[in-house]
């Protein structure tokens, strides 16, 4: 081993440094209960999904799975309405959670108001699946308060007029109620970190306040506006519980039709289930990375 | 794809934004579109509640009532998986926090860059779809070299799969709010062991960003029920599912109880956390 | 620098020694206990497949001590009482596993526990006859003839499994909502109808819903099993088309709630359903006047069973006749009903509460092979004939 100028304490002599490999190897074994842990229980579950989307029933190796994605009809169609449904309530869910944000943080509502908001979407989350389709049900299913409302005030038989909500639309009202919260809670604290000084700088230059939103506040908050909308995106599309206890599989969606081969009574085709599953992750994957990527480029702006 | 509950990002999230103090950024006049917005988005999200909350209460004929949350809370087999839960919920967080804090600890004082690749890691479970994670848990255990399915390893490990996530965002909140590596190297430089700086320095700081990640993984584990039936142990979930497909009415009255606790308990998490965060602040 | 050594520095004996301890106990933990040993006469017994007779198999039963059942729900078929009853009966205990499995559920749960003795493998599976071709080709069923035998009319030659009861598809309509109750199949398309017809299960997963499709094709088809399949998608199809259908699973809390007025479910469901409710709404029940499609229950031993002779045991009482009427009191029709009524053990009251028994007299029965076609064309036909897709 050369020797190399080292560094010196004030003592001047040179510190005997520990040899970077071994100090490398006692750090490792401080995470490695973690990864351990991940490995067999994240790790090779998935591994096992990866490898089991290229068998058939018998066991045996075969690409007849993965074909399947891109040729049976049901399959595509499934990946068609979850793809819709997740764009529809991912905007639609970024529109209105950013004003919901907007109108809580500086809109001039009370304060209180604020923390009333954000605790509430705290809660809204634990509120899914079976209580919530359940919820939209009873307000305006076919025998809902609303509708049952409005039939005796107008004297008119909803279901009669074809009203129902067992539809991609009726289906994005009831995600909205989990995609408006998430999309509140992280532009809030979004919100709070445009500084006053911005606007007031934008303001001494004689800008305008639409010209602070154009030029300022939203090149800001884009990365967070967007990365978060790809959240919600991914979010509406591994959706299971709430869509299977709203409309069964009566709606066809990729998460629904993977529970059904792999649990199903009729149907069973766990490696095709496995490879729609193997779909779904590289689907949620890329919406993932999206995320973070553009979480760490507005991460930038609100040190 | 998460558990039944379908645990929205909406609590993810909620962990990141939970220590940012609310500061405004410069009050406008009354905005009438302001208040527009939040009136609707209030209809939008009591609506539903209060049609539950009617329901609930219509299980005797023609008349409103508690019954359904009488005969809910009756039934002795409820406090039965009830407690169950309860206990798998525990040993879900002991062991959680067990495998978690060190790590994060540690991944923040020595080896920062590794936190990506955990973070990876922990959200491996939101890319996932839960239903083929617990399958593929359940192929991968229940035979022979590694036979865990005779006891609730198995259950607990998914438990905290589930979870995961939240405890991790929980636990590096907390980490990143406190300067990690300044107060341990103090700590060590006054001449401290590790025992009192884990326990008298990192933890006490801690203990509000554990208390939101807690709070969620036991909110999961009551909640789940995919895991907790296939592997056939007692749970509250799996004895919602069978409760609703006997009785009407009790599970409704069961989900109107569950969210006021829910939303009192996060009030009460946000006032403590509301203190804390400014003791931390003064410490500096 | 402290002379304190950190917990990096752990030496490295001590970190071997810490995981060999840690693999040790794992490896340890992971060795399920072993069953106990069986004497060889017990085994011939088992391996016989034949009755036994009865007081030498309590006796084994009981030294077993349990019994461990799966996706028995109380109000199914009145499973409560039975199995209340058998637990007084022979003083055993009853582990209860997962009441709200499916078929394909309690299979899975043989398969994943072939080899750990422990509480969550069960002994006795209920199942839909369709999946006794999965269980058999899997080998995951014991033999057993028990004492009636005989008088049971659907079963497997060599034992490994026998129906227990069965039912018929059944209109379940909310009397305050409609005003018209339908009488069969094609009443269901007439327009009054629009927005009320939902079925109790999902079709992709639930047998019931399969044979839902089913029956409606055999009421068009006029008995032709062959064809009842198409028939019955085509069937659906028009019931989309006119919007009479709603794509909802209509469970509990949807009938309360109203939101199904015609829920067509097993007849056993409809009339617990109809007597749990109590009047919250009202319900009647109706067995539709052509398509009535039998959907029987078949019953078997794991072929792991823990317990293999209180499993026995289970069987010997619940096939005999007093088991057989409970069923009955719980609206389910014994598989050996016929047998019972000849011979004049079923009583007066509990005929009387079911529903006029013309309408069974048409039940269709299918058979193992007839349920496997058609299940199989009706999953995989369903959304391209009745959304088009």
């Amino acid at each position: 081993m050369t020797v190399v100028a080292k560094k010196t304490n004030n003592d001047g002599n040179v510190p005997l440094e520990r040899p970077k490999t071994r100090k490398f190897s006692w750090d490792w074994l401080g995470v490695a209960p973690f990864f351990l842990f991940a490995t067999l229980f994240l790790f090779l579950p998935s591994i096992s999904i990866f490898i089991r989307s290229f068998q058939t029933r018998a066991g045996e190796f075969t690409f007849e799975n993965i074909i399947a994605l891109f040729t049976v009809s049901d399959i595509i169609n499934a990946y068609k309405t979850s793809l819709t449904i997740s764009l529809i309530t991912a905007v639609g869910g970024a529109l209105f959670g950013f004003m919901l944000a907007y109108a809580v943080v500086l809109g001039g509502l009370p304060g209180f108001l604020r923390a009333f908001l954000l605790t509430f979407s705290g809660v809204a989350s634990n509120f899914a699946g079976v209580p919530l389709a359940f919820a939209f049900v009873a307000t305006i299913g076919n025998a809902g308060l609303v509708t049952r409302t409005i039939e005796s005030i107008f004297d008119i038989n909803l279901r009669q007029m074809g009203w129902s909500i067992y539809n991609i639309t009726g289906l994005s009202i009831v995600y909205m109620y989990f995609q408006f919260p998430l999309m509140v809670l992280i532009m809030a604290p979004a919100l709070d970190g445009l500084r006053r000084e911005w606007k007031e700088a934008s303001e001494n230059l004689g800008g305008t306040s639409w010209h602070y939103w154009r030029y300022v506040a939203l090149p800001i908050l884009l990365p967070t506006l967007l990365g978060t909308a790809i959240l919600l995106f991914g979010n509406a599309f591994g959706a299971y519980a709430t869509a299977y206890a709203f409309s069964g599989s009566f709606i066809n969606l990729v998460t629904i039709l993977i529970g059904a081969q792999i649990q199903g009574d009729v149907l069973y085709n766990p490696g095709l289930g496995n490879a729609l599953a193997l779909g779904m992750i590289v689907i949620m994957s890329l919406s993932m990375l999206g995320y973070t990527v553009l979480q760490r480029r507005a991460a930038r702006w609100m040190r | 794809m998460r558990s039944e509950t379908d645990r929205s990002l909406s609590a993810w999230a909620f962990l990141k934004g939970k220590n940012s103090g609310s500061k405004t950024s410069g009050r406008r006049g009354l905005n009438i579109w302001a208040w527009i917005i939040f009136i609707i988005g209030m209809i939008y999200f009591f609506l539903p509640l209060f049609s539950t909350f009617l329901f609930s209460l219509s299980m005797k004929k023609d008349q409103l009532s508690f019954e359904a949350y009488r005969l809910g809370f009756s039934d002795p087999d409820f406090w039965q998986n009830f407690g169950f839960s309860v206990m798998w919920a525990i040993i879900t967080i002991i062991a959680s926090l067990l495998l978690i804090v060190p790590t994060a600890y540690w991944v923040h004082w020595r080896m920062p860059r590794l936190r990506p690749v955990v973070e990876f890691v922990t959200l491996m479970p939101f890319v996932v779809p839960a239903v083929v994670l617990t399958f593929g848990l359940i192929r991968l255990y229940g035979s022979p070299p590694i036979l865990l399915i005779g006891s609730p390893i198995l259950l607990i490990a998914g438990y905290i799969v589930l979870s995961l996530p939240y405890m991790f965002r929980a636990v590096d909140t907390g980490l990143r709010a406190i300067d990690v590596r300044t107060l341990t190297e103090a700590a060590l430089s006054l001449g401290a062991g590790w025992r009192i700086i884990l326990f008298q320095v990192i933890f006490p700081n801690l203990r509000v960003a554990i208390l939101s990640g807690v709070f969620l993984t036991f909110a999961i584990v009551m909640g789940e029920f995919t895991f907790a039936s296939l592997l056939a142990w007692p749970a509250f979930g799996p004895y919602i599912e069978l409760i609703g497909s006997q009785k009407p009415y009790v599970p409704q009255a069961l989900s109107v109880v569950s969210f006021l606790l829910t939303w009192i308990s996060i009030g009460i998490m946000q006032r403590i956390g509301r203190g804390a965060v400014q003791e931390v602040a003064g410490a500096h | 620098m402290s002379p304190r050594r950190k917990p990096a520095e752990i030496t490295r004996r001590e970190f071997l020694k810490l995981s060999a301890l840690a693999g040790g106990a794992t490896l340890l933990a992971s060795c399920g206990g072993g069953g106990g040993a069986m004497s060889e006469e017990a085994m011939a017994l088992l391996e016989s497949g034949n009755a036994i007779p009865l007081e030498q198999l309590i006796e084994l039963a009981q030294e077993e001590g349990q019994l461990t059942t799966i996706a028995l729900p109380p109000d199914w078929a009145n499973y409560g009482e039975i199995i209340e009853t058998f637990k007084t009966k022979y003083n055993l205990k009853i582990n209860e596993l997962n009441p709200d499995a499916g078929s394909a559920d309690e299979l899975e749960a043989i398969r994943a526990n072939k080899d750990s003795k422990g509480p969550q493998a069960p002994d006795v599976i209920d199942i839909g006859v369709g999946h006794t071709a999965t269980a058999m080709a899997d080998g995951l069923l014991a033999k057993y003839k028990n004492s009636n035998w005989e008088t049971i009319p659907m079963k497997d030659p060599d034992g490994h499994w026998w129906a227990e009861y069965y039912g018929v598809l059944a209109f379940e309509v909310i009397k305050p909502d409609i005003p018209n109750t339908p009488t069969d199949w094609e009443d269901l398309l007439k327009p009054e109808y629009k927005g009320q017809v939902a079925m109790a299960g999902d079709v992709l997963k639930s047998n019931e819903s399969v044979q839902t499709v089913m029956a409606a094709g055999l009421s068009r088809t006029g008995g032709d099993i062959l064809k009842a399949p198409e028939a019955g998608l085509q069937f659906w199809k028009e019931m989309v088309d006119a919007g009479n259908f709603i794509p909802v699973i209509a469970d509990a809390a949807r009938i309360a709630a109203r939101e199904t007025p015609i829920a067509i479910q097993w007849d056993y469901l409809c009339l617990a359903n109809r007597d749990n409710l109590a009047g919250n709404p009202e319900l009647e029940v109706v067995v539709p006047q052509s398509g009535v499609i039998g959907g029987p229950y078949a019953g078997g031993i794991s072929a792991y069973a823990p317990h293999p002779f209180a499993a026995r045991l289970w069987w010997e009482y619940v096939m005999s006749d007093e088991g057989q009427n409970l069923y009955l009191k719980g609206y389910a029709h014994p598989i050996r009903f016929n047998d019972m009524v000849k011979r004049g053990v079923v009583p007066q009251a509990m005929l009387d509460k079911l529903p006029p028994a013309e309408n069974y007299a048409k039940a269709t029965f299918l058979t193992v092979e007839q349920l496997q076609v058609s299940n199989k064309y009706i999953t995989e036909n369903w959304r391209k004939v009745v959304y088009g897709e």
